[in-house]
Protein backbone atom coordinates (compact mmCIF):
# COMPACT_ATOMS: atom_id res chain seq x y z
CA UNK A 1 0.00 0.00 0.00
CA UNK A 2 1.96 3.40 -1.42
CA UNK A 3 -0.30 5.40 0.56
CA UNK A 4 0.94 7.62 3.41
CA UNK A 5 -0.52 7.25 7.16
CA UNK A 6 -2.40 10.35 7.19
CA UNK A 7 -4.61 9.16 4.37
CA UNK A 8 -5.01 5.85 5.54
CA UNK A 9 -5.94 7.98 8.99
CA UNK A 10 -8.62 9.89 7.18
CA UNK A 11 -10.03 7.28 5.02
CA UNK A 12 -10.34 5.14 8.36
CA UNK A 13 -11.77 8.43 10.47
CA UNK A 14 -14.41 8.37 7.35
CA UNK A 15 -15.24 4.53 7.75
CA UNK A 16 -15.81 4.93 11.77
CA UNK A 17 -18.11 7.62 10.77
CA UNK A 18 -20.17 5.58 8.84
CA UNK A 19 -20.13 2.41 10.67
CA UNK A 20 -20.40 3.37 13.74
CA UNK A 21 -22.90 6.40 12.81
CA UNK A 22 -20.92 9.10 14.77
CA UNK A 23 -20.64 12.06 12.68
CA UNK A 24 -17.93 13.50 15.46
CA UNK A 25 -15.53 10.92 16.10
CA UNK A 26 -12.20 11.71 15.36
CA UNK A 27 -9.68 8.62 15.81
CA UNK A 28 -5.97 9.00 16.16
CA UNK A 29 -2.95 6.32 16.19
CA UNK A 30 -3.67 5.61 19.38
CA UNK A 31 -7.39 5.49 19.93
CA UNK A 32 -9.04 1.87 20.78
CA UNK A 33 -12.03 0.62 21.41
CA UNK A 34 -12.48 1.73 24.90
CA UNK A 35 -12.00 5.30 23.47
CA UNK A 36 -15.02 5.06 21.37
CA UNK A 37 -18.53 3.86 22.91
CA UNK A 38 -19.90 2.75 19.82
CA UNK A 39 -16.70 0.74 19.27
CA UNK A 40 -18.01 -2.33 20.61
CA UNK A 41 -17.74 -5.97 19.56
CA UNK A 42 -20.23 -6.31 16.19
CA UNK A 43 -18.90 -3.09 15.67
CA UNK A 44 -15.68 -4.57 15.40
CA UNK A 45 -16.40 -7.00 13.00
CA UNK A 46 -18.53 -4.30 10.61
CA UNK A 47 -15.27 -2.11 10.98
CA UNK A 48 -13.17 -5.09 9.67
CA UNK A 49 -15.36 -5.62 6.85
CA UNK A 50 -15.97 -2.70 5.73
CA UNK A 51 -11.88 -1.66 5.86
CA UNK A 52 -11.64 -4.87 3.76
CA UNK A 53 -13.93 -3.78 1.30
CA UNK A 54 -12.76 -0.38 1.45
CA UNK A 55 -9.12 -1.07 1.00
CA UNK A 56 -9.66 -4.56 -1.20
CA UNK A 57 -7.59 -5.91 1.43
CA UNK A 58 -8.17 -9.46 3.04
CA UNK A 59 -6.56 -9.73 7.28
CA UNK A 60 -5.69 -12.46 8.98
CA UNK A 61 -7.56 -13.09 12.17
CA UNK A 62 -4.28 -13.55 13.91
CA UNK A 63 -3.51 -9.89 12.83
CA UNK A 64 -6.53 -8.24 13.78
CA UNK A 65 -6.80 -10.10 17.49
CA UNK A 66 -3.52 -8.21 17.98
CA UNK A 67 -4.34 -4.84 17.14
CA UNK A 68 -4.36 -2.90 20.71
CA UNK A 69 -5.37 0.80 18.38
CA UNK A 70 -5.70 2.17 15.45
CA UNK A 71 -2.11 3.04 14.74
CA UNK A 72 -1.52 -1.03 14.77
CA UNK A 73 -4.73 -1.68 12.42
CA UNK A 74 -2.80 0.51 9.98
CA UNK A 75 -0.17 -0.77 10.28
CA UNK A 76 -1.75 -4.08 8.93
CA UNK A 77 -3.21 -2.02 6.06
CA UNK A 78 0.20 -0.32 5.40
CA UNK A 79 1.49 -4.25 5.33
CA UNK A 80 -0.85 -5.36 2.52
CA UNK B 1 -15.45 -22.13 6.27
CA UNK B 2 -18.77 -23.56 4.94
CA UNK B 3 -19.26 -21.49 2.30
CA UNK B 4 -17.61 -20.61 -0.63
CA UNK B 5 -18.04 -17.24 -3.04
CA UNK B 6 -20.85 -18.13 -5.75
CA UNK B 7 -22.35 -20.63 -3.65
CA UNK B 8 -26.71 -20.24 -4.52
CA UNK B 9 -29.58 -21.36 -2.36
CA UNK B 10 -32.97 -20.97 -3.42
CA UNK B 11 -36.30 -21.84 -1.51
CA UNK B 12 -39.88 -21.19 -2.65
CA UNK B 13 -42.39 -19.15 0.20
CA UNK B 14 -45.90 -18.41 -0.28
CA UNK B 15 -47.76 -15.48 1.90
CA UNK B 16 -50.54 -17.75 2.42
CA UNK B 17 -53.80 -16.49 4.27
CA UNK B 18 -52.57 -17.69 7.82
CA UNK B 19 -49.23 -15.84 7.12
CA UNK B 20 -50.89 -12.83 6.15
CA UNK B 21 -53.28 -13.01 9.45
CA UNK B 22 -50.56 -13.88 11.86
CA UNK B 23 -48.53 -10.73 10.69
CA UNK B 24 -51.39 -8.61 10.69
CA UNK B 25 -51.55 -9.56 14.72
CA UNK B 26 -47.66 -9.37 15.67
CA UNK B 27 -47.41 -5.86 13.47
CA UNK B 28 -50.66 -4.88 14.08
CA UNK B 29 -50.51 -2.94 10.74
CA UNK B 30 -53.67 -3.00 9.75
CA UNK B 31 -53.52 -0.16 6.36
CA UNK B 32 -55.93 -0.20 3.97
CA UNK B 33 -53.46 -0.99 1.46
CA UNK B 34 -52.71 -4.55 3.34
CA UNK B 35 -56.45 -4.94 4.17
CA UNK B 36 -58.95 -3.89 1.76
CA UNK B 37 -58.99 -5.23 -1.60
CA UNK B 38 -61.36 -2.37 -3.62
CA UNK B 39 -58.81 0.23 -1.72
CA UNK B 40 -55.56 -1.34 -3.28
CA UNK B 41 -57.56 -1.47 -6.42
CA UNK B 42 -58.25 2.20 -6.83
CA UNK B 43 -54.44 3.22 -5.82
CA UNK B 44 -53.39 0.90 -9.05
CA UNK B 45 -53.18 -2.59 -7.66
CA UNK B 46 -54.62 -6.10 -8.48
CA UNK B 47 -55.41 -6.58 -5.02
CA UNK B 48 -54.28 -5.62 -1.30
CA UNK B 49 -51.11 -6.04 -1.01
CA UNK B 50 -48.67 -8.11 2.00
CA UNK B 51 -46.55 -6.79 4.03
CA UNK B 52 -43.51 -6.71 2.35
CA UNK B 53 -41.71 -7.26 5.98
CA UNK B 54 -43.26 -10.76 5.91
CA UNK B 55 -40.35 -11.33 3.53
CA UNK B 56 -37.83 -10.42 6.13
CA UNK B 57 -39.84 -13.29 8.18
CA UNK B 58 -38.70 -15.87 5.50
CA UNK B 59 -35.62 -14.22 5.18
CA UNK B 60 -35.10 -15.08 9.16
CA UNK B 61 -35.96 -18.46 8.28
CA UNK B 62 -33.59 -18.94 5.39
CA UNK B 63 -30.89 -17.89 7.80
CA UNK B 64 -31.71 -19.39 10.86
CA UNK B 65 -33.21 -22.95 8.73
CA UNK B 66 -31.80 -23.17 5.15
CA UNK B 67 -28.29 -22.72 5.77
CA UNK B 68 -26.10 -26.02 6.34
CA UNK B 69 -24.17 -24.02 8.89
CA UNK B 70 -27.11 -23.67 11.92
CA UNK B 71 -24.56 -21.84 14.49
CA UNK B 72 -25.03 -17.95 12.89
CA UNK B 73 -26.35 -15.11 13.56
CA UNK B 74 -27.48 -11.91 11.12
CA UNK B 75 -25.61 -8.68 11.72
CA UNK B 76 -27.34 -6.51 9.09
CA UNK B 77 -29.58 -6.79 6.13
CA UNK B 78 -31.19 -4.23 3.70
CA UNK B 79 -34.08 -4.93 1.90
CA UNK B 80 -35.43 -3.55 -1.63
CA UNK B 81 -39.12 -3.85 -2.42
CA UNK B 82 -39.51 -3.59 -6.72
CA UNK B 83 -43.22 -5.21 -6.76
CA UNK B 84 -45.99 -5.67 -5.14
CA UNK B 85 -46.61 -9.28 -3.49
CA UNK B 86 -50.42 -10.89 -3.09
CA UNK B 87 -51.85 -13.29 -1.15
CA UNK B 88 -50.35 -16.73 -2.13
CA UNK B 89 -48.79 -15.85 -4.71
CA UNK B 90 -45.50 -18.48 -4.91
CA UNK B 91 -42.40 -16.39 -4.59
CA UNK B 92 -39.16 -18.35 -5.63
CA UNK B 93 -35.81 -17.19 -2.95
CA UNK B 94 -32.20 -17.32 -4.15
CA UNK B 95 -29.61 -16.37 -2.41
CA UNK B 96 -25.96 -16.03 -3.60
CA UNK B 97 -22.84 -16.08 -1.30
CA UNK B 98 -21.48 -12.78 -2.60
CA UNK B 99 -18.57 -12.27 -0.13
CA UNK B 100 -16.98 -13.81 2.78
CA UNK B 101 -14.37 -12.14 5.60
CA UNK B 102 -12.43 -15.13 6.86
CA UNK B 103 -10.78 -12.79 9.15
CA UNK B 104 -13.70 -12.20 11.32
CA UNK B 105 -15.91 -15.53 9.75
CA UNK B 106 -18.43 -13.20 8.29
CA UNK B 107 -20.62 -14.16 5.14
CA UNK B 108 -22.26 -11.47 2.74
CA UNK B 109 -25.31 -12.99 0.70
CA UNK B 110 -26.92 -11.00 -1.83
CA UNK B 111 -30.53 -12.47 -2.10
CA UNK B 112 -33.79 -11.70 -4.50
CA UNK B 113 -37.14 -12.81 -4.54
CA UNK B 114 -39.35 -13.09 -7.81
CA UNK B 115 -42.97 -13.68 -8.27
CA UNK B 116 -44.34 -16.13 -10.68
CA UNK B 117 -43.84 -13.85 -13.33
CA UNK B 118 -40.38 -13.96 -12.46
CA UNK B 119 -40.44 -10.17 -11.79
CA UNK B 120 -38.32 -9.35 -8.75
CA UNK B 121 -40.31 -8.18 -5.88
CA UNK B 122 -37.49 -7.81 -3.36
CA UNK B 123 -33.55 -8.16 -3.20
CA UNK B 124 -31.07 -7.30 -0.65
CA UNK B 125 -28.05 -8.26 1.50
CA UNK B 126 -27.92 -10.04 4.30
CA UNK B 127 -24.61 -9.72 6.29
CA UNK B 128 -24.26 -12.69 8.64
CA UNK B 129 -21.51 -14.46 11.25
CA UNK B 130 -20.58 -18.06 11.92
CA UNK B 131 -20.88 -18.41 15.58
Amino acid sequence: MTMDRNEILKQLNDIFIEVLDHEEIVISESTTAADVEEWDSLNHIMLVVEIENHFEIKFKSNAILSWKNVGQMMDTIIEK
Amino acid sequence: MKFKVSDSFHAEYVVNAQIHQLFLEISNDHNLLHTDREFAVSKGFKANVMHGNILNCFLSHFIGEGLPHKNVVIHSQTIQFNNPVYLDEKLQFQAKVEDIIESVNVVIFKYNFKNESLKSVAKGKIQIGLL
